[in-house]
């Protein structure tokens, strides 16, 4: 193995974000039962014509712009003929000669630079399923809108490929133009993988990988296929140009095609769709909504936050908690307390939310003012927590659950002094043991004033106070 | 000038099955065919820009917003072959 | 009754306008005429016992129209005449449907054609050849020969056709009634089934050019549904009529009156121009060098498109499906059985152009003659207003004449080609007899989206003429 440099190259389709499909009015919603968001249109039928959804120009050129691709300013699309059950024209339409954007390049956070060959626009195909004696044919989702990034072969490791990925996708997902969800097909990957000795410059026969559905499914079949060709070529085999899938089952790569059984696509301007142009008023307001990438804005945070590096990267790893974070400074600029509290209990009832992020009604403001409440002694940490978890699907004003529920924190010493007295009446044993030197003990104490108070005392004063009235 | 391996190979990227006994009328004529359009070999097109179209309309765009269609109903209706709400086919093995 | 076939449609909607007739009695009128002379011209490929009723108001509002087999009606067959399709059921109405319906014309019936368009004859129909009703022995014209034979024995009012080379002017020219192509672009091409989506183009075959422009007003204008629409304002085309065109500069391309013209078609095509002289039109020689590879150019875009175009045609969703144990068989048994020879011919011609190591030689090679071949164009309006052709460069030849020479068949095209290549408008109408008592045409094309001289100067050609006022007697075998 490591005789050989590993060279891959990615190609990525991801769904982008609309309602309605790129050529027709129909919903791209994912879950619809079969055969449900179909048209004329998109079934391909006799004397429609396909016209270009906005929305998916202006979705494309924020990924073009967000990969530094050199984003050409009149495009039109051609089509790419074959015949396929799932493809109702027998014709994809997509781009060739002048495709949206070339020349990109992608900074890893590993500071690795991937050059990008291309990114596309194009129409999905729909889907097949498979029974014993028969196919089925679904067309939702055929023509929701596709872009294709290609990578150039820079990638040097199946880690590597699997890097780049992950943080396309943050990318991707930080601008809004996909979900790129795998699950949902939001999501998929094609590699080439070729080998040569190191210190060659000319590339070797490369392989088309297909069928991968997971990031670590790209990356195993990378791993798999790097060892089928060094221990090819090293036995003097010749690597035959082809595509092979994965078979995640029996994690291996199978032959799917080779060279000689490859398509003939016969590309050609689609009459259909004309010219369209990029214009600067468009590049300049997606540019404005790419703003900074994950790798930007994870500097600025670090230095304007001043929350460890940890902390960062689990806030960036999700825009949505990375936004809230931000907007929750506005409110209430300690950064590290509110970081304290997001990563904490607001993760942790989050995640106990039937749809997680989505379920969230708690606007920044809200969750700031419980944060604060906390800081400043109105709140103990379990009221703290009540309230979130009273409020975080709700919006509920803070203050009314506070007053509702009687969480007011009792931290007045005049308050608490009668139950600090008649904790010490009653226990005589713990108090005994600390007096002894037992410091656990006083914590029992502390318990049982808690009790007393109804949860509403605030632990540290009555600790103290405790402490004092004991070693009087 | 045409064989019947273009033949072959353009019936087979065109799906079409050529019945026995086609193929030789077929070769003549795609021959004929492609023995007139090789005319335009002597035309000279150094520096001419292709048309794509007659005339090009520019920038026609939809907004970005659902309608659902009427006919979903008859268009499974005009499946020559169907299972459910889906279109049914023979097994297709990749 | 009244002598309803010596009457243009504008004149009978007049007529039903002031009760002087009931829309149902011209329905059932021409109704009879199909029953009684179709069986023996096979124009039709549908005729409805009820029309397929429109519901607002125009100047051609109550008349009955024929519709080519390849535009969408919804709820009726639309079949392009092929037998893949034979069982097909439209589940949308085509924009120009629409039109015709919200102006208050109610469609008749489907007229034959060839095969998706392909041919010049309407020989290349899965239900036969339509007839020639001024002689039943000769063919057409096509590829919208059920429409133009329809109109010119009168079983309709008018028709709409489909022009990709010459299909609506051609069986026009051969029919003896005017045929006219906008500007691509003018017409939504929403709904007609594509053949060459850069070259197809709807328009009205009508038996003058008073229906003609009354029929263009309500077909023409911008539709969001098909991205080649173009955004220009219509004019209202019967402004045109009987204006004067003194003054007019009117083209004479030398290329079109070489070999190949029929003698007899060449002197009623000089007779024309004589006329336009007449009536204060100025006549111009120009040239249109490119001409003689407008045909291969043609031929290697248009069938390039369909080769495309015509994949849908898989047995997977609609039409007809052949057996077949594999998906394999079953793509290769549908279109090699649906498809008729002309249909493989030009399927096998647009793959062979597009495939790999072929494309440049074939289609990119074409893409920059039709610039060339524009161009020419562009030069010659700066001198002229119109250009003035024969249609076909013979009148209607035997059925079966050319049925095994393809190529011959492919030449009968030469004159309308290159309008379409350009994408400018164009209209046959009639201009004499042969000897035969065949009719013989003469085209006039226009500047791009100026179909209103052409209307102007081919309604002051019939406002001294009576060529489109003959009637073919139809002669029973």
């Amino acid at each position: 193995m490591s005789n050989f440099e590993i060279v891959i190259g990615l190609e990525v389709h991801t769904q982008l974000k609309t309602k309605s499909k790129i050529f027709c009015s129909c919903s791209t919603e994912f879950k619809s039962p079969p055969n449900t968001n179909i048209c004329p249109v998109c079934c391909g039928y006799p004397g429609v014509l396909p016209v270009f959804n906005k929305k998916v120009l202006e979705l494309a050129v924020r990924v073009s712009l967000a990969l530094k691709c050199e984003t050409n300013k009149s495009i039109y699309f051609e089509r790419k003929n074959y015949f396929y059950p799932d493809l109702p024209k027998d014709y994809q339409i997509s781009q060739y000669k002048m495709p949206l954007g070339e020349r990109g390049i992608l900074e890893l956070p590993s500071g690795k630079k991937v050059n990008i060959n291309r990114v596309h626009m194009e129409e999905d195909a729909g889907k097949l399923i498979h029974k014993e004696d028969c196919s089925l044919v679904d067309f939702n989702r055929t023509g929701t809108p596709l872009l294709e990034i290609v990578s150039e072969p820079d990638i040097r490791s199946p880690q590597e490929a699997y890097d780049y990925l992950t943080y396309l996708k943050l990318v991707i997902q930080y601008i809004g133009s996909s979900d790129c969800d795998m699950e949902k097909g939001s999501l998929r990957c094609d590699a080439n993988i070729s080998l040569r000795r190191h210190g060659d410059t000319k590339l070797g026969t490369r392989v088309e990988l297909k069928n991968m559905n997971s990031f670590r499914g790209v990356r195993a079949a990378l791993e798999f296929e790097a060892k089928r060709q060094a221990k090819a070529i090293e036995s003097g085999e010749k690597i035959i140009q082809e595509t092979r899938l994965w078979d995640v089952d029996n994690l291996k790569t199978v032959v799917m095609r080779t060279k000689e059984q490859a398509h003939d696509y016969r590309y050609f301007p689609e009459p259909d769709l004309l010219d369209f142009s990029v214009s600067n008023e468009l590049i300049e307001g997606e540019k404005a909504l790419v703003g900074e990438l994950p790798i930007e804005r994870k500097e600025r945070f670090l230095k304007e936050y001043k929350i460890n590096q940890k902390e960062v990267d689990i806030i960036l790893a999700s825009p949505w908690l990375a936004n809230f974070f931000e907007e929750a400074n506005k409110a209430y600029p300690k950064s590290q307390e509110l970081s304290n509290w997001l990563l904490g209990p607001f993760l942790e009832q989050v995640n106990a939310l039937e749809k997680g992020f989505d379920s969230v009604k708690i606007s920044t403001q809200k969750f700031a003012q419980i944060v604060r409440y906390f800081s400043e002694k109105k709140l103990n940490n379990l009221a703290a927590k009540k309230v979130l978890s009273l409020s975080i699907a709700t919006d509920q004003d803070i203050d009314g659950i506070i007053e509702g529920e009687g969480l007011t924190q009792v931290s007045g010493e005049d308050q608490l002094s009668l139950f600090i007295e008649e904790a010490i009446k009653d226990n005589p044993k713990p108090v005994k043991e600390y007096l002894e030197g037992k410091e656990q003990a006083i914590m029992f104490l502390v318990g049982q004033v808690m009790k007393k108070s109804r949860g509403n005392a605030n632990p540290q004063v009555a600790k103290d106070m405790l402490k004092r009235r004991i070693e009087e | 000038m045409i064989d019947k391996k273009d033949v072959k190979y353009v019936a087979n990227l065109a799906k079409i099955k050529i019945a026995s006994g086609q193929e030789a009328f077929l070769e003549e004529q795609f021959s004929k065919i492609i023995g007139y359009i090789d005319k335009l070999k002597e035309l000279n097109v150094e520096g001419v820009e292709p048309s794509r179209g007659a005339h090009i309309t520019r920038d026609v765009f939809r907004e970005d917003k659902v309608v659902p269609s009427d006919c979903r109903e008859e268009i499974l209706k005009n499946s020559p072959s169907r299972e459910g709400d889906y279109f049914k086919i023979p097994k297709v093995v990749e | 009754m009244k002598d309803l076939i010596n009457t243009n449609a504008s004149q009978l909607a007049e007529e039903i306008r002031t009760n002087k007739i009931k829309k149902e009695e011209v329905f059932s009128f021409f109704k009879s005429r199909i029953k009684k002379f179709d069986p023996v011209l096979k124009s039709f490929v549908e005729s409805y016992d009820q029309p397929v009723k429109g519901e607002g108001e125009s100047s051609l509002s109550g008349l009955p129209i024929a519709i080519k087999d390849n535009i969408c009606i919804k709820e009726k067959k639309v079949t392009c005449s092929s037998k893949i399709l034979v069982n097909h059921i439209a589940v949308y109405n085509a924009e120009v449907i629409k039109r015709l319906k919200n102006a208050g014309l109610n469609i008749i019936g489907t007229t034959n054609m060839d095969e998706f368009a392909f041919g010049s004859s309407t020989e290349n129909s899965c239900y036969g050849p339509t007839k020639n009703p001024w002689d039943i022995t000769r063919v057409v014209g096509g590829s919208s020969g059920g429409s133009a034979a329809a109109v010119a024995a009168r079983l309709v009012p008018f028709a709409l056709g489909s022009d990709t080379g010459g299909s609506i002017r051609q069986p026009a020219c051969l029919c003896g009634v005017v045929g006219f192509k906008p500007t691509y672009g003018r017409v939504s091409r929403f709904g007609l089934v594509a053949f060459g989506s850069s070259l197809d183009q709807i328009g009205p075959i009508t038996t003058d050019f008073v229906d003609c422009a009354n029929l263009l007003n309500i077909i023409c204008g911008h539709d969001d549904k098909d991205s080649t629409s173009a955004f220009i304002d219509v004019p209202d085309f019967t402004k045109a009529l009987n204006g004067n065109v003194k003054g007019l500069r009117i083209g004479i391309p030398k290329e079109y009156f070489s070999q190949g013209l029929n003698q007899e078609v060449k002197n009623a095509v000089e007779e024309a121009k004589k006329i336009f002289e007449e009536k204060g039109a100025e006549i111009i020689e120009i040239s249109l060098p490119h001409t003689e590879y407008a045909v291969a150019t043609y031929y290697i875009i248009a069938s390039s498109e369909a080769s495309s175009n015509l994949q849908r045609f898989d047995g997977v969703r609609y039409g007809v499906r052949a057996k077949g144990e594999s998906l394999e068989d079953l793509y290769t048994n549908s279109r090699g059985q649906g498809f008729g020879d002309e249909a493989k011919r030009r399927i096998f011609l647009g793959t062979y152009s597009l495939s790999s190591g072929y494309y440049d030689a074939y289609y990119l090679k074409a893409l920059k003659a039709r610039t060339l071949i524009r161009k020419d164009f562009d030069q010659a309006f700066k001198k002229v207003d119109v250009i003035l052709t024969p249609t076909s460069p013979t009148t209607a030849f035997k059925i079966g004449e050319k049925a095994s020479d393809p190529l011959s068949m492919y030449l009968s095209d030469i004159y309308t080609i290159s309008t379409n290549l350009a994408g400018l408008p164009a209209v046959s109408f009639p201009c004499g007899f042969s000897s035969e008592k065949l009719p013989i045409g003469v085209q006039l094309i226009g500047k791009e989206f100026d179909e209103f001289t052409l209307v102007k100067l081919g309604s002051a050609f019939q406002s001294c003429t009576d060529f489109h006022k003959e009637i073919p007697k139809i002669n029973y075998e």
